[in-house]
């Protein structure tokens, strides 16, 4: 411990009472062993521990969480939000899905519903609601849960009735809410003419998201950088890799102002470590 | 670990710490973050030699419990991560 440079924590956004835990401990160390501490946005420890995993350059940064759903592109030293969920986050819609269809949280939610979907095979209507650069997902999630209440949802059954099963439904709901997520990444890639796509936070694993995106990206001489779940999913490195780019700066969070916020934007941060 | 406290006034905690220099870390890490209702608790956290004392005042009784009981977790906390990196602190490498 006497041998590190610095401590670096959460200070938002997220919940407030495991910002807090966390923001003691770091505090007791900082006095502890007199190394300063450096407050980090979450949303900007998981671009750059993105960025320092793929190599992408200057990529349209799409982050997709369970708490986060933004559409980012740096520009003059700062992470702009191009687009965003107006709600609720994607991956809180696919994880309440989950739970009103009975799927088990092992490994997680969002993961049960991917492999659900593959064994779906019928696309129901849902709305798709783009607003602009923006999403609106609140309206999708009460469209597919009043499907289940529908008279031709059922569990299983022959082939030939007309029947909604919750694996059509994962279908549906995953391939409406992912050709939005696209359909926003693309414009703040017409946008700024970016070529690159970078998707982070824990929704960015799913595999059909990403398929989709690189359909997109492909059609624009583009390409699609996502990382695996060790890093996708929330993690302490990043949060540890952005403090670093910024202490490097000079940037140091003094004892005083070492709270914790639920609220952060990622458009707050001074991006001083790129130009 | 035990630690033992007295309860005075029905409002103030004491709580022992190892050394003054740990019960000041104690005062410095927890008095950062303010009340959340600030209008309804007020709250004075002081060190003297090794303990920690604080003192609340609350507008009601539930609140008092409230405030003690987060007080108290926070202080666990501290508690634990001055244990577990204690006496690596005390100990610098020699260079």
């Amino acid at each position: 411990m006497h041998e590190i440079d610095c401590i670096c924590f959460t200070k938002g956004p997220g919940m407030g009472a495991p910002l807090q835990s966390v923001a003691l401990i770091a505090r007791t160390l900082s006095l502890l062993f007199n190394k300063p501490l450096v407050g980090v946005n979450h949303c900007v420890g998981h671009i750059e521990m993105g960025r320092e995993i793929t190599g992408a350059q200057n990529p349209v940064v799409l982050y997709v969480s369970g708490g986060n759903t933004q559409v980012i592109a740096y520009s003059r030293q700062c992470y702009r939000i191009f687009g965003e969920t107006l709600d609720i986050a994607v991956g809180n819609c696919l994880d309440r899905f989950a739970r009103i269809i009975n799927l088990s949280n092992d490994p997680s939610p969002g993961y049960n519903i991917e492999q659900e979907a593959k064994k779906g095979k019928r696309l129901v209507s849902l709305p798709y609601a783009t607003k602009g650069m923006d999403v609106s997902l609140s309206g999708i999630l009460s469209a597919v849960e009043a499907y289940t209440l529908d008279k031709r949802f059922h569990e299983e059954g022959a082939e030939d009735k007309d029947l909604i099963t919750p694996q059509d439904l994962c279908f549906s709901l995953q391939e409406t809410v992912f050709a939005m997520l696209v359909e926003i990444t693309e414009r703040a890639m017409a946008h700024i003419g970016s070529k690159e796509v970078l998707i982070v936070g824990g929704v960015g694993s799913n595999e059909r998201l990403q398929q989709m995106m690189g359909i997109m990206a492909h059609e624009r001489q583009g390409q699609v950088f996502a990382t695996d779940e060790r890093f996708c999913i929330d993690n302490g490195i990043m949060i540890a890799q952005a403090g670093l780019l910024s202490y490097r700066m000079g940037y140091e969070t003094p004892l005083a102002k070492s709270t914790c916020t639920q609220r952060f934007r990622t458009d707050e941060v001074h991006v001083a470590w790129r130009n | 670990m035990w630690y033992t406290w007295i309860i005075l006034d029905k409002r103030t905690l004491k709580i022992p710490f190892a050394s003054e220099k740990h019960a000041l870390i104690a005062k410095q890490t927890i008095e950062v973050d303010p009340e959340l209702q600030p209008h309804a608790v007020k709250r004075i956290i002081t060190v003297e030699e090794n303990v920690l004392i604080a003192a609340f005042s609350t507008l009601t009784i539930r609140l008092a419990r409230l405030v003690a009981n987060a007080f108290l977790e926070n202080v666990d906390l501290v508690v634990r991560t001055l244990e577990q990196f204690g006496e690596e602190a005390e100990n610098p490498p020699s260079s």
